[in-house]
This record gives C-alpha cells, structure tokens and sequence, in this order.
C-alpha cells in the first residue's frame, strides 16, 4: 500500500525558509478565518479532532501535495461537514444555503461570549485504559502502519519511518484516546500510550550522528513485545 | 471538475480562488445558523493579541529562577500547567524536556504540525512546512544549521515527534550572561524558537 503524502517524515525535501522577526501571524486574512471557522464549527461536537486529522490526510494526493496549510484545513472541513450531513452539496455549489440547519445543532454552536472559556478548557485525551503491557527501558518492535488501521484506507498516528524498527520505552503518559478508532467515529478505545526512543543511526542509517535520538509516541496497539 | 462523492470529496466544488472558498464556505453556515460570525472573529483576536510565546517564556524564566518550580515542571508538568490554567486547547498535555550541556532538544509533527498553542501561539509556517516536517527527525543537524545553530558532535540531538495530543515544550539553558537577573527580564531572553529547539535564548535587541 502507497504510503500516504501526509507521513513524511524523512522523506527528502528542500531548505528551511525561517520566519522573519515581526512577520505577521497570518499572511492572509483568510488564513485567521479559516482558523477560527475551523475551531468554531468543531465546538458544535460533530466530530472530533482525529476525524479532523483524517478528513485532511484524505485529500486527493495532488491537493494534499499542492494545497497550501490552510487550504488543507478549508478542503478537510467542508468534506467533514459534508460526510456529517450538517451541509449539502446543492449547498456548497449555490454557496448560500438551502434553509435553517437542525435546531439540535444550531444549539450546539459556539457563541462569542463562551470562546475564550472554550479556547482555555481544551479537550483532553486521557481516559482510563487496561493495565499497562510496557514497562519504562523495555525495549518494543513497532508494527506497520497498515496493520494498526480499523478500516482501509484508516487513519494511525503511527508514522512509516518506524515501521519494523525497535525502541525503548522512556514515557508512560497514561491512558488516552485511540485516534485510530476515533477517527471513524468507532469509539475512543483508549489505550496506554508511551514515548519510545529510537537510535536515529538505526532509523537513518551510519550518517546520522552516534549518540542522536528520535521518540516517537505510540500507543500500545501500535507496538509489540520481544 | 471531476470529484467524488462516493468518498465524501465535494471541497472542489467550491469557487477556485481560496478567499472566496472561505467566504463561500462561512456564507453557507452562519445562514444555517451553524457558526456565529462573532465567535470567529473572537478566536482570530485570542490568537493574534493574547495568545503567543511571551507565555511559555515566563515559564521558562520562572524555571530558571526557582529551582523548586523547575523540578515540579520536570516531573510532571502536566499537573503544573493544568493548576496555572494554560492547558487548553492543543496543550491539554504539555511535558517539558530539558535542554542540557549533553541533550539539545528539537521538537516536529511529521503527521500534520502538532503544537503546543496555548504556551507559543498560533505555529509559524516553517514549522508547518513540508520541509521541516520531513526532514527534522532524519537531518535535524543540518534543520538547526539552517537556523543558525551549530551543535557540537558532543551533545546529542533528541528529537520528539508529536504523534498523540502529547505537546513538548523545550526548557533550554539559560545562557551564561543571564544570571541574576529577575524572572520578568529573563522572560524577553527566552525566544519562541528556543521553546521549539530551532534557537537558543538570546540577550534581548537594544538591551546592553
């Protein structure tokens, strides 16, 4: 299976351009608004923000490739409020709408006067889960990606560089919601997540500098024993 | 325009042009009653004025003044940001890892652009780069070149990537030239790119 655009880490690319001081936030303004139509229709509680991930990474290839990071997010979130039913798609080619949208949601919306409350609350992840499989310095073999999605083409926070590779367990951050099972609205399923160590000698190969390490989080599903 | 309903693609079917995408986009759900125009720009004005890395910054300061708060940041600074209130939205989870004279930090989402937004903001577009992206778990020694930084072959470099809703905050060290100076001072040394990994803590500009 091709690996999909969006896990790219180690994948060749060009020169890191640094921002200047003083550069603006947003270089647009439809970058700001995007952001907050983004935020502000996630609160109403339709989906969650690993559907959100996921609506993203299921771009066409050529527009994931192509569309700059806020096009990204504009083309994810009309497909999400599509695939919800909250707009249609007579809707979305007139760009005005066809009537009131159910009462149940417009009850749902984030008001002005509640976003900084909202903005501060957050949304945490960790949930209760199984007793931990994975003990602090023991060493674990990751899966492959494409066996720890619960349907095909899934979505996994496991990226391909680590595929097959072996790790050390150096964080236990507690039980937290499954992406890969929240993501298709199949139930957070939490599960103990971990940070794992990584030698980036063996991950990249002799050029990468001796004592230099990557950590990764992964879940337990995404790891096995040996 | 070709496009896909069977998989839930109708994005193309808005106008070509970006802003008009958007614009079309919030048309369409404030007259569903889907989206309050004021709530959105409430978001925008958090993000632009209130929200930014001068509050990571005083965290970093208060470390470097207290070693008692250092500590506690260092063993669990989930708990310390929750009862400071700023674990909110994509920093519910914030753990802090420590720059030293043996480990330089870096921290990257390969997968998207994971960050911890309520101590730095809204991220800068490098950060979010295809570019940086792919290449600072593989080259993060030539990343940090690129920004200016030249890591001796005698501290390693670790690198996080941010897989989960787990956010990493880099505490770096606090340069030789800074001690004794009061933590609100200290705060204008500490710079958003040294919170990431990609800079180290510079005496402020126009300040002897």
């Amino acid at each position: 299976m091709m690996k999909p655009p969006h896990d790219m880490g180690g994948d060749q690319a060009p020169q890191i351009v640094p921002d200047k001081p003083d550069e603006p936030k947003f270089e647009e303004a439809w970058h700001r608004r995007t952001l907050g139509i983004t935020i502000a229709t996630g609160a109403m509680g339709a989906w969650n923000i690993d559907s959100s991930r996921f609506a993203r990474e299921s771009l066409p290839r050529d527009d994931y490739q192509s569309f700059s990071y806020y096009e990204k997010w504009l083309g994810g979130l009309t497909n999400l409020l599509f695939q919800r039913g909250l707009i249609s798609e007579n809707e979305i080619m007139s760009g005005h709408s066809d009537g009131q949208a159910d009462k149940a949601w417009q009850d749902k919306i984030l008001r002005a006067d509640r976003v900084k409350a909202a903005l501060a609350a957050g949304a945490s992840t960790n949930r209760a889960a199984d007793e931990p499989l994975f003990v602090i310095g023991q060493t674990v073999r990751v899966k492959h990606p494409a066996d720890t999605t619960q349907q095909q083409p899934g979505h996994t926070r496991l990226p391909h560089y680590i595929a097959d590779k072996t790790g050390v367990i150096i964080m236990h951050h507690g039980g937290h919601v499954l992406p890969n099972a929240n993501a298709h609205f199949l139930g957070e399923q939490p599960e103990n997540l971990y940070a794992v160590e990584f030698s980036a000698v063996d991950l990249w190969g002799q050029g990468a500098a001796p004592t230099d390490r990557v950590v990764v989080d992964c879940w337990e599903s995404y790891l096995v024993a040996i | 325009m070709p496009h896909d309903h069977d998989d839930g693609h109708v994005h193309h079917l808005l106008p070509a042009e970006p802003a008009l995408r958007v614009k079309a986009l919030e048309t369409i759900l404030v007259e569903k009653g889907l989206l309050d125009p004021l709530a959105v720009d409430a978001i925008i004005a958090e993000y632009e004025h209130k929200i930014g890395p001068h509050i990571g910054a005083e965290i970093v300061a208060r470390a470097w003044c207290e070693p008692a708060f250092k500590a506690e940041l260092l063993k669990d600074s989930e708990a310390v940001f929750r009862e400071a209130g700023l674990a909110g939205r994509q920093g519910e989870h914030v753990v802090v890892v420590e720059n030293t004279p043996d480990v330089h930090n870096l921290i990257v989402c390969t997968l998207c652009s994971c960050y911890p937004w309520p101590l730095l903001g809204v991220p800068p577009a490098w950060y979010k780069s295809d570019a940086y992206r792919s290449r600072a778990v593989s080259k993060p020694r030539q990343i940090l070149a690129e920004f200016g930084i030249d890591i001796p072959v005698s501290q390693s470099v670790k690198v996080w990537d941010s897989t989960a809703e787990i956010r990493y905050l880099v505490l770096p060290m606090q340069p030789e030239e800074s001690h004794g100076l009061p933590a609100p001072e200290l705060a204008k040394w500490v710079t958003r790119n040294s919170m990431i990994g990609t800079g180290l803590p510079a005496r402020p500009v126009g300040i002897e």
